[in-house]
């Protein structure tokens, strides 16, 4: 008896030693086994320098960062999708974690050697990953691939993409490619506009009206409603605050993006403009998350990206949304926020790294994860604005394309310093601004000598 | 007689060849390991202590192999001990390397999707055992032949149903191209291990043993160490190697990825770099009392009428070992007081203690993450049920004794003057289960007589809790609030979901580790975060040991 234990035990162990030895690889196969037909698609694909055959053999992993569950289902299924396109194996990783954001398990994960091939990282990271030399310049892959062209994407986030850091000069190089783009709007509970008998902002915005000071008269007669109401609410990160500064003429950086320009004149009327939201209660107190109560119908107007909209389409209360008003430079001083896709430098299988890329970023793939309703595709064109305004036709989707058509700043790397480092500084001064610990005036005396060192490193 | 003397113990014709086997390989080894030690410190790059130490390490091996070969060939146990302890390590070695290239431990992380699809047969075969394993014991008689063999047979079914559903079919299929992609290091490592098993074989057997002159004592010193192995080794691989290696790396400005230059204490000396300069006036700018390109203003003192300014170069460390040093000297005292007079409560005998006990302890077993979001869902200024709670009780009160008290609206954790007593109380709240648990087992090992002599003495209840529990729970009292100020200045998952990895607001939830972590995982400076980490071990060094003592003054005061 004891040795029928012993065998059984022993079977297991080894079993699942030779089971974990080939896991990832073997078993994603079988469901994808009925799939091979798609195989000769592969071999017609124009990149003539593989060979025909060699396809079949490659499996790559890619990972980006989903909002939710239904998001991630939609990267699994696009997956697939391409994997039978392209005749390789693919394993999509929905990334994120809850005890540690995305991007600390990936550079991890990149120094630990254990990174997938491809991945989607935010555009402000796209320095540091180049810089550490974790990223593959895909430019000669790109170059050999037809119908490929930089112009196809929108224009800001390819200045970073594209750039040589040891030349200073873009469109040498090419790093990725953009998985989407979004902006700042702010979302309207138009039942507490009416109900404080509060003009429309979407009506004064068409009519040309409005800029800060409308936006605060809105948010005052919300707020007049009393109780736990307020006028205005926004999340404690740089984006939010950001687009005050640029929108007064100011900016984090100067025009080179080699020094801090959070001192400038304009960016501190920015922050002081906010600082007056603040400290007339108008605003939900700054470092609350201001989504549940803009959802709990506390809130009339909440300014966040597209990717807030499939939350916010649950609410029951009547909603839409507006651009950013326009400040003092004329401007709404909105952000382009955008994540690219990038491919491993230690990948094996480079080529078809790069066709994975591309794949992912064709405007069908980018319509189905946009038709989800938390991403603007990032290419660029009539046809591809025409069917996003089709996605929540009831909606405002107009004024994201207003957003990103008004002079947006892009969401940057640093290529002359350190981005953590700079948000760090920048992010702890700012939140003693928004809550009355620090005046703007000795905010503008020290924190370019602060925030400043991070160009240094 | 001399030759007598020296005649050495044999192992038949067989065992002699073993060993001499045995002899050879462990003499060529030690040549094999010298040359690799060598090409390794050769080929490694000015002041990198990494390929150092592993030369070292082969170096040592070689030494060991050496020493075995000199030994074996005296027929001297100690060869014998020598020779299985090289030998084991470079089988592991070679098992776990081999395991590493086939891409078993990545395997292993996807094998858990995996797993639930063969539970079912699993669970049908641990059934069958266990039915028959209770039928056994239960009855005084052998369990039928045939229904063994069916339970035999049911298991085997079981165990194959649950690896071929586990997917050991495509695995082994696949196993031939990992050999065939690998190149040579795949081979040269399984044949290292079947080297090296042979090699622990022969010498392990009873023929080599006695030949070496193996006793009893060495048999069970052996089995000892074998036994403390697993344990020894991962102690040596997962917590004393990365641990010098952290030691290491803090001298050094490795980013993770490429460099890794030894920059000496310069690491140390940043941290602790301070500068303190005297003010012209109390509001000079700080960029005209220090340089501001090195140096940030910590805080302004005055001192006899002379205001001074302290700079920092790294002003972020200061502030998160103030933080730190604040979070523990509230959330210990907190989460140990209450702890010792709950547990006091709940050792009385009274209907339904067992379910309080339970609940107290909820919080212990629930995950960090999940407890930090409900409690910062429940902070919040808005919408958060604590401030409705106190809102609610403002509005009873000025209501029912016509007062005109203002509601606080407390911004928990957007205030920093409120942030970090925020994640205090949630903290505190969390861990006061689990010490009252340790008080109430610390309480029960109090002999009654003890609390029957005190009555009899007339001492009052509060005179026994402060005469007789108190000093007999000395041991478990220490033992609480030194893992207690341990967790509490670690702290880092409270803080890092309440303030989404930032510290913030401002820098009020800053915590040494949560500076660490970012200094280490965000900004990718390893060599800088390895110093704060060693740092950090400095601080709870000091405050463990000053617990120590204090408690020994006290014991010690107690039994004169």
């Amino acid at each position: 008896m004891k040795t029928t234990y012993r065998l059984i035990g022993l079977m297991a162990i080894a079993g699942l030693i030779l089971a974990a030895c080939a896991v990832p690889a073997a078993q994603p196969a079988q469901p994808a086994q009925p799939a091979q037909p798609a195989q000769p698609a592969a071999t017609e694909a124009p990149a003539a320098t593989e060979a025909p055959a060699a396809p079949a053999e490659i499996s790559l992993r890619w990972r980006t960062r989903p909002d939710n569950k239904e998001e991630a289902d939609v990267y699994a299924s696009i997956s697939d999708e391409v994997a039978k396109k392209l005749g390789i194996k693919l394993t999509y990783e929905p990334g994120g974690s809850e005890t540690a954001s995305y991007q600390d398990v990936l550079r991890t994960e990149l120094a630990a050697g254990t990174a997938p091939d491809v991945f989607w990282i935010p555009g402000t990271d796209i320095a540091d990953f180049v810089q550490r030399g974790l990223l593959l310049n895909l430019r000669p892959y790109a170059d050999a691939t037809e119908g490929y062209s930089d112009s196809n994407y929108y224009p800001e986030p390819m200045f970073h993409l594209t750039y040589n850091p040891e030349t200073g000069k873009p469109g040498e190089v090419l790093w990725g490619l953009p998985r989407d783009v979004s902006t700042f709007v702010l979302y309207l509970n138009l039942d507490l506009i009416n109900e404080a008998g509060a003009p429309d902002p979407r009506e004064l915005a068409k009519e040309g009206k409005w800029d800060w000071a409308a936006f605060k008269e809105v948010a005052e007669k919300i707020n007049a409603l009393g109780g736990e109401i307020k006028g205005y609410g926004m999340n404690a990160w740089w984006g939010p605050y950001g687009a005050f500064m640029n929108s007064a003429g100011g900016g984090f950086f100067n025009a080179e993006r080699n020094a801090c320009n959070l001192n400038s004149k304009e960016s501190l009327e920015g922050l002081s403009f906010l600082r007056s939201l603040y400290d007339a209660g108008i605003a939900v107190p700054y470092g609350e998350d201001s989504e549940p109560p803009f959802r709990a119908g506390k809130v009339g107007m909440f300014q966040n990206g597209r990717w807030a909209t499939p939350g916010i389409s649950t609410v029951t209360f009547n909603w839409d949304v507006v651009e950013l008003p326009k400040g003092p430079s004329g401007h709404m001083g909105n952000w382009l926020f955008w994540g690219a896709y990038v491919v491993n430098k230690n990948t094996k299988h480079p080529e078809a790294a790069w066709k994975l890329v591309d794949a992912l970023t064709q405007p069908d793939i980018q319509a189905k994860v946009a038709a989800r309703g938390t991403n603007i595709p990032s290419r660029v064109g009539e046809a591809v604005f025409a069917e996003f305004l089709k996605i929540l036709p009831e909606k405002n989707n107009q004024a994201f394309l207003n957003g990103l058509a008004d002079k947006p700043t892009a969401e940057g790397p640093l290529w002359t310093g350190s981005w953590p480092d700079f948000d760090k500084a920048m992010g702890a001064k700012v939140s003693d601004v928004l809550t009355g610990k620090l005046s703007v005036e000795e905010f503008g005396k020290t924190i370019c000598d602060e925030a400043g060192k991070a160009f240094n490193k | 007689m001399a030759s007598a003397t020296t005649a050495l113990p044999s192992a038949g014709r067989r065992g002699d060849a073993a060993l001499t086997v045995l002899m050879v390989w462990h003499a060529a080894l030690c040549i094999l390991l010298i040359a690799g030690a060598l090409v390794v410190l050769s080929s490694a790059p000015a002041l990198d202590l990494t390929p150092v130490a592993l030369a070292a390490g082969l170096a040592l091996l070689a030494l060991g192999s050496g020493v075995a070969a000199a030994l074996i060939l005296r027929r001297n146990h100690l060869g014998r001990t020598l020779s299985l302890t090289v030998n084991y390590i470079l089988f592991l070695a070679c098992l776990i390397g081999l395991a590493h290239v086939l891409g078993v431990f990545m395997g292993l992380d996807d094998l858990a999707d995996y797993m639930a699809r063969g539970i079912p047969f699993l669970m049908a075969a641990l059934f069958v055992v266990g039915y028959f394993v209770a039928a056994t014991e239960l009855r005084d008689r052998p369990v039928p032949v045939a229904r063994r063999n069916l339970g035999r047979v049911l298991m085997a079914v079981g165990a194959i149903g649950f690896l071929l559903t586990a997917g050991v079919v495509p695995a082994l299929a696949s196993v031939p191209g990992k050999y065939a992609s690998g190149g040579l290091l795949p081979l040269a490592l399984t044949a290292g291990v079947a080297v090296l098993g042979y090699m622990l074989w022969s010498m392990w057997r009873g023929e080599s043993a006695r030949a070496m002159g193996a006793k009893n004592i060495h048999s069970e010193r052996l089995n000892g160490w074998l036994f403390l192995s697993p344990n020894l080794l991962g102690f040596a691989l997962f917590f004393a190697g990365p641990l010098l290696f952290s030691l290491y790396v803090s001298f050094t400005n490795w980013d993770a990825f490429n460099k890794r230059d030894w920059v000496g204490l310069d690491n140390y000396r940043r941290v602790f770099n301070l500068t303190v300069q005297p003010l012209a006036t109390p509001d000079q700018p700080a960029n005209q009392a220090i340089d501001v390109r090195v140096y940030d203003e910590l805080f302004r003192v005055n001192l006899f009428g002379q205001g001074y300014l302290v700079g920092a170069e790294d002003k972020r460390f200061w502030i998160s070992l103030r933080n730190t040093l604040v979070f523990g000297l509230l959330a210990v005292p907190l989460s140990v007081i209450p702890a010792l007079l709950l547990a006091t409560l709940l050792n009385s005998r009274l209907p339904g203690m067992r379910i309080y006990r339970t609940l107290y302890f909820i919080p212990s077993v629930a995950a960090v993450v999940g407890v930090a979001l409900i409690w910062q869902w429940m902070y919040n200024s808005q919408v958060g049920w604590i401030n409705y709670f106190i809102t609610s009780a403002v509005n009873f009160i000025n209501g029912v004794f016509g007062t005109n008290i203002k509601d606080p609206q407390i911004r928990w954790l957007a205030d920093s003057d409120y942030a970090l007593l925020s994640v205090v109380i949630m903290s505190a709240w969390q861990w006061l289960g689990f010490n009252t648990v340790l008080f109430l087992a610390g309480l029960q090992t109090i002999p009654r007589e003890l609390y029957e002599a005190a009555t009899v003495d007339g001492a009052n209840p509060r005179q026994q809790f402060f005469n007789v529990t108190l000093p007999m729970l000395a041991p478990t009292t220490l033992y609480v609030l030194i893992t207690t100020t341990i967790q509490a200045l670690q702290v880092f998952d409270q803080v890092f979901i309440v303030s989404n990895g930032m510290g913030g607001p401002g820098t009020s939830t800053l915590t040494m580790t949560l500076n660490l972590y970012q200094n280490g995982f965000q900004s990718f400076r390893q060599g800088y975060a390895s110093a704060l980490a060693w740092v950090l071990f400095i601080v709870i060094f000091v405050f463990t040991l000053f617990q120590f003592r204090r408690q020994r003054r006290a014991s010690g005061a107690y039994d004169m």
